[in-house]
């Protein structure tokens, strides 16, 4: 309880709701692991691959045609989150924090346009 | 001058005696038999030279001629191979055959010629043990790799008890599946690119998605789909091996289950070809019974295209839908033939019985019912954009590809041509209905589904051509080879009378000879191939299907796309395995 | 100490009640389905076939308890945990009613896009652990799908913010005391609820999961109650989903008092676990590079215009 009670006070119930989910699915995990049946069948020990033993790994280096995709979610994203807090205080911000956030979505926008001039998002 | 005299004027004047002989057949197909070593000439004649070309690889396939009764005709041989060509400008088939001699002969390869003779190749090799030099794959195709010996040979046991029992081992289990083992090497794949590996996934047999157990081999980078390979035979049932030790009479449930979605459509295929061997014309009426039924096949099979193909693509309702209305069909198959599926129902020479009493109050119920439905379904499928996005430009393959993969049916409508057997070559007296044939002009996944969506309604159109006009008259040919003949003419001609006692005793006798059918079948064009020796069963039945070269053809129009996409690709194919398989 | 015991009874009663409608939903699909495609549906045990609940659960519970010899033993266990515990810590802020809420946090709203991201964790991890190739394929397009789909998820909702001046959901509720905000932010929400479907996996976006083409793509090892985590959370996704839905666009729990708030909030929601429903009877599922660039190149410059016009009107209107 010593840990709850250094949290600020909105937080405790997040707290005490993730011990209770936390212990809802160990629970019932540990719950079927000892109620179920233990067979082994030598079918069992293989990956499913529609009927036909597995050839090589399904862990192997391998091509993600959406990597570039990937990483300009991750600047997009950064970006995105300066939004946040222009959003939630935008009537004390006035014209003038619209007219700045205004310019930051043009900037953005200019990338954005860029990347799919550029053919990014055309991985195919 | 017949178009037989013609073409063979033209063949004659080019290739002499030497090279060609003719023979007659039953089916009125100009047949010849080539030397072997002029083949290859000869079919590349016909398919860049001639004025009037023969483009399609319709069909290859041998016989095994060592014990049949007839076989002192010209030429003297142990095997045959044979070759249908179609050409589109005479509308006429062309076959050519070649004599082998020896205990495993072999032949030339035409791989090089029609990229869709490599399966049927491989099927020959497979079945007979022939070999084809020079064929980049010459591997067995439909019985499993581990299989001794070659089922289509006249020595090779046609019945399990003739084997010894089966078991399944373990021991046998791991040869098996190590010779399941697919080897990108072999099939001349790499195994890593530049800079990833390549992935070599299994769809099949064993997944939702390929419709039966197909196999396809995917050789994957990322999702990209670089190259796939088909691995049929899980579904073979040797129904061209059955056919030799059935009687002619006794085989028509067999036929039933090549495509088992077309159900009486191949009863018609295999008689058309038993009835032109014993010179057998059936009246006006089985005429007009027949093709109403196989029109309710067509769009009971096309329905179910329709809802498979649109749960592919993650739709889940319309084949609940569409399976309803199937029943729909079914009931009134069923009121008339007493089966659904399988009916068994066509006879040598006319159909089972007469039509059942009140079957037109059905039949009008269902022609009232069902455009209704088809509207409905096209707001829900073929309007949707996301079924859109998902088969537009998707799976393409234009009218010179699809001729030169043997591509028939709505798969060829879809490229642009309007080719229709039911129109061009008419059977079953087709001549004598109006309805249109649907075409389609990009070739992609979206247009096959056009045409065959289109195809329903002009299918419903023909039945109710027959509603109208159904003719009176007999449901079976007075014809002594009518299986069984009319009991009523067997006391008054001898022939009859003889013919119901061999059909009794042994099963019809059906004259020697030989003679293909092509009908216009739901898949594509179907095709019997009946060679009779004089006996009580047939000495070969060859069974030409739509969607073997179909299959055949995957791996070149699924290049490049996703995994996706090859779901889309499988589901506007239509095939069905048992008719890949046989 | 009596206030901390509270705490629990309300976190236990609303967990209790929300794992009950996860498995109460299980029926529902399964007979709107049926009713939607002229079938019948689970009739057999109980009434209604309603016992068919109880029946289900009992199996998955009674199934083995299977680690594949072949996958990463401990992710595989982490995995199916990670969506059931992320979507119910989500369902923290949710205001059910002006009395029952677990936590009014005054940055609700990022919380639950928090929490909500977490959750594909869990099919990443899940099929990457499997160590099978379907349900690495599978993984690879859950991790495109969010990729596609987050960029805009959050940004559709600060319309909402801007309206109300708060992330609370507290306030934002009570900020639509006059007119729903789905009426000044038709694109937010419909955005909003596109992102949700896809954050839900569920048809036309069950991508990752695409049982004809992957089998069941990311869970295809996966089978008793590690796989009941899975199916548990994604009811739960889908009730979350469309509680939010209803928090932020449609009023909560406001509507006319002949009915208890907690009712209409009840109502509401219930309505939009029946449109998923019926969204899964009647949609075709698209390829997810097509997701990705209707994601990126349609609903991303749409939000980020609704975004400009709404601040655009509001600074215009409130001008002294």
């Amino acid at each position: 309880m010593l840990l709850l009670e250094q949290l600020p006070v909105n937080y405790a119930p997040v707290a005490f709701q993730f011990f209770v989910a936390v212990g809802f699915v160990v629970v019932t995990m540990l719950a079927t692991h000892l109620i179920g049946p233990k067979r082994k069948t030598s079918d069992k020990l293989t990956p499913f691959e529609s009927g036909v033993e597995v050839q090589g790994n399904a862990r192997h280096p391998m091509s993600v045609k959406y990597f570039l995709v990937a990483i300009l979610f991750v600047l997009f994203d950064v970006e995105v989150i300066f939004m946040y807090p222009w959003a939630v205080n935008f009537r004390e911000l006035g014209i003038l924090g619209m007219l700045e956030m205004f310019t930051f979505m043009i900037f953005l926008l200019l990338g954005f346009i860029y990347i799919i001039k550029k053919g990014a998002l055309n991985w195919e | 001058m017949t178009p037989t005299e013609k073409l063979a004027t033209e063949l004659m004047l080019k290739f002499g005696d030497s090279v060609l002989t003719q023979q007659q057949t039953a089916d009125e197909v100009a047949t010849f038999w080539v030397a072997k070593t002029h083949i290859l000439p000869v079919l590349a004649y016909l398919k860049k030279e001639s004025p009037e070309p023969f483009p399609l690889l319709y069909d290859l396939f041998a016989l095994d001629e060592r014990s049949r009764s007839d076989h002192k005709t010209y030429p003297s041989k142990d095997f045959t191979v044979v070759y249908h060509l179609l050409s589109f400008k005479r509308n006429q088939f062309i076959r050519l055959k070649i004599a082998l001699k020896g205990e495993y002969p072999s032949a030339q390869t035409l791989t090089h010629l029609w990229p869709s003779a490599s399966w049927y190749e491989r099927e020959v090799y497979d079945m007979f043990g022939i070999r084809f030099e020079g064929h980049p794959h010459l591997q067995r195709i439909l019985m499993p790799l581990t299989w001794q010996g070659h089922p289509l040979r006249k020595e090779h046991p046609a019945r399990a008890t003739e084997m010894g029992p089966f078991k399944l081992w373990d021991e046998k289990v791991d040869t098996e599946q190590d010779a399941l083992q697919f080897k990108p090497e072999q099939w001349g794949l790499q195994r890593h690119s530049d800079d990833a590996d390549f992935m070599f996934l299994n769809i099949g047999p064993q997944h939702p998605g390929t419709h039966g157990v197909l196999r396809i081999i995917l050789q994957l980078d990322g999702e990209d789909i670089i190259d796939a390979v088909p691995d049929i035979g899980f579904h073979h049932r040797g129904a061209e091996k059955m056919g030799e030790r059935q009687s002619w009479h006794t085989y028509i449930p067999y036929t039933d289950r090549i495509d088992y979605l077309g159900g009486v459509m191949n009863n018609l295929a295999y008689l058309l070809a038993v009835e032109k061997l014993a010179g057998i014309e059936v009246p006006d009426r089985v005429k007009v019974i027949r093709v109403m039924m196989c029109e309710f096949f067509r769009i009971a099979s096309h329905l179910v295209w329709y809802g498979t193909f649109a749960q592919d693509l993650g739709q889940l309702s319309p084949v609940f839908y569409m399976f309803t209305d199937r029943e729909k069909i079914f009931d009134i198959v069923e009121a008339i033939t007493g089966g659904r599926m399988h009916p068994n129902w066509f006879r040598i020479g006319g159909v089972a019985q007469d039509l059942p009493n009140g079957w037109d109050k059905m039949v009008a119920e269902f022609i009232a019912y069902f455009p209704k439905r088809l509207k409905e379904y096209h707001n829900m499928v073929m309007r949707n954009s996301i079924f859109k996005a998902r088969t537009v430009g998707i799976g393409i393959y234009t009218l010179e590809e699809a001729i030169e993969w043997g591509v028939t049916g709505p798969g060829l409508r879809a490229c642009g041509l309007e080719w229709d057997m039911r129109k061009k070559q008419p059977y079953s007296g087709y001549e004598n209905f109006e309805f249109d044939i649907p075409i389609a002009q990009n070739g992609d996944c979206y247009d096959r589904a056009v045409v065959r969506e289109q195809e329903m309604i002009q299918s419903l159109r023909i039945i109710e051509q027959c509603l109208k006009h159904m003719p009176e008259g007999p449901y079976k040919s007075d014809n002594s080879h009518a299986t069984p003949p009319l009991k009523k003419n067997t006391m008054q001609d001898i022939e009859t009378l003889i013919n119901h006692f061999l059909n009794v005793s042994w099963g019809p006798v059906i004259p020697k000879g030989e003679a293909m059918s092509c009908i216009e079948a739901t898949k594509g064009w179907n095709s019997y191939y009946m060679v009779s020796d004089g006996n009580t069963s047939p000495y070969r039945s060859r069974i030409r299907t739509p969607s073997f070269p179909h299959m055949q053809m995957l791996p070149y129009i699924s290049k490049g796309y996703t995994v996706a996409d090859l779901l889309s690709i499988l589901g506007s194919m239509d095939y069905v395995l048992a008719d890949i398989d046989r | 100490m009596s206030e901390t015991l509270n705490y629990w009874l309300v976190i236990v009663g609303i967990l209790f009640v929300l794992l009950n409608i996860a498995a109460f939903l299980i029926w529902v699909e399964r007979r709107m389905l049926a009713l939607w495609q002229d079938r019948l549906g689970p009739n057999r045990a109980g009434p209604f076939g309603l016992l068919i609940i109880l029946a289900d659960t009992l199996k998955l519970f009674f199934k083995e308890d299977w680690i594949p010899p072949f996958a990463d033993r401990h992710v595989f266990v982490i995995a199916p945990a990670v969506i059931v515990i992320s979507v119910l810590l989500s369902f923290a802020i949710i205001p059910f009613a002006p009395a029952i809420q677990i936590v009014d946090l005054n940055i609700g709203l990022l919380f639950f896009l928090g929490m909500s991201s977490l959750g594909v964790y869990s099919i990443v991890l899940g099929g990457w652990a499997s160590n099978n190739k379907y349900s690495l394929l599978g993984a690879l397009r859950g991790a495109s799908q969010m990729i596609s789909y987050e960029v805009f998820m959050g940004l559709s909702l600060m319309g909402v913010v801007m309206l109300s001046g708060s992330f609370s959901l507290r306030t934002i509720v009570e900020a639509q005391k006059d007119y729903w905000f789905v009426l000044l932010q038709p694109v937010g929400f419909v955005i909003f609820f596109i992102a949700g479907i896809a954050e839900t996996h569920r048809l036309p976006f069950d991508i990752p999961e695409a049982e004809s083409e992957l089998v069941a793509g990311f869970h295809s090892e996966y089978s008793g109650m590690k796989f009941g985590m899975f199916f548990i959370g994604e009811y739960l996704g889908i009730t979350l989903i469309s509680s939010i839905t209803v928090a932020l666009f449609f009023g909560g729990w406001l509507g006319p008092a002949f009915l208890p708030p907690l009712a209409w909030f009840a109502i509401k929601t219930a309505g939009f676990i029946l449109f998923f429903i019926l969204l899964r009877a009647s949609l075709p599922r698209p390829r997810y590079d097509q997701l990705m660039e209707y994601g990126w190149k349609i609903l991303l410059p749409l939000t980020l215009l609704n975004l400009l016009v709404t601040g655009g009107i509001i600074l215009f209107l409130n001008q002294p």
